[in-house]
């Protein structure tokens, strides 16, 4: 008697448990799916397929990026991104070996300039990536950076 | 006390706001070093710059961003007395916004 109701509690339980999440994620759908997505633990080239899909990026040497070519400690490694190209709508930063490759993306309307800093983590030594859209068209900079001490706390 | 500290400089042709955020960025990897269980995941996934009510710049992210986020923006036309509003929604739901007004 006791494994069959056993087995029905497990039954029940998983349902109840499926719809919750489901609730859950239909309240804040549009959002979740983006975050999930894109900020998900994967390599970095499956981050860009699903970001860009197949579209051209070419490399553009107008897009200034400045980061350290060794960097101590892989927790804080500070990142500038300027850029003189007109009509920049967005800005990515991936770290190639990082397990959530996608640090950032950033939406600037024409009141910005593309003058950008920030801190990334870096597990590992890697290609820092940046992608500017603008418009239909995409263009990309990518620095290598040595990172001495990497792995835990960071990434 | 807010988790968010803005700094502003007037320059000829730009304006550039410094911001600083208190928070964890874990990312839901990193164990405690003491009980060797996983820290939850806990970061920042939107972060929202408006300029007197209008959104200027929006920052999505995720664990991959340091510790206590730091960044600087550059605006083209504020002027004295323009309210800049900063704000951040985490993946826990807790959120934090201020208003900064410019000054000199």
């Amino acid at each position: 008697m006791l494994p069959l109701r056993r087995r029905i509690f497990f039954k029940q339980s998983t349902k109840w448990v499926i719809t919750a999440l489901a609730t859950f994620f239909s309240i804040r759908s549009g959002y979740a799916d983006r975050i999930t997505e894109h900020f998900a633990s994967a390599q970095a080239s499956d981050i860009m397929t699903r970001l860009f899909a197949d579209r051209s990026i070419s490399y553009n040497d107008r897009i200034n990026l400045s980061l350290p070519k060794i960097a101590e400690n892989g927790a804080v490694v500070p990142i500038t991104i300027s850029s003189e190209l007109d009509a920049i709508d967005r800005v990515y930063i991936l770290i190639e070996r990082n397990p959530t490759p996608l640090a950032a993306v950033f939406e600037l309307s024409s009141e910005a300039m593309v003058y950008l800093t920030a801190r990334i983590k870096m597990a590992e030594s890697c290609n820092v990536v940046v992608i500017v859209r603008q418009g239909e068209r995409l263009f990309k900079a990518q620095q290598w950076v040595n990172v001495v001490m990497g792995g835990c706390g960071t990434g | 006390m807010s988790s968010i500290k803005i700094r502003s400089q007037r320059l000829p042709n730009y304006t550039e706001i410094r911001l600083l955020i208190s928070h964890p960025m874990e990312n839901g990897r990193n164990r405690d070093p003491i009980s060797g269980e996983l820290i939850p995941a806990h970061f920042i996934e939107e972060l929202t710059i408006k300029l007197n009510d209008t959104t200027v710049i929006t920052v999505d992210m995720a664990g991959s961003m340091a510790k206590n986020p730091f960044f600087t923006f550059r605006l083209k036309s504020v002027a004295n007395g323009d309210k800049i509003t900063a704000s951040w929604i985490d993946n826990r739901q807790q959120i934090d916004s201020v208003d900064y007004i410019v000054a000199g």
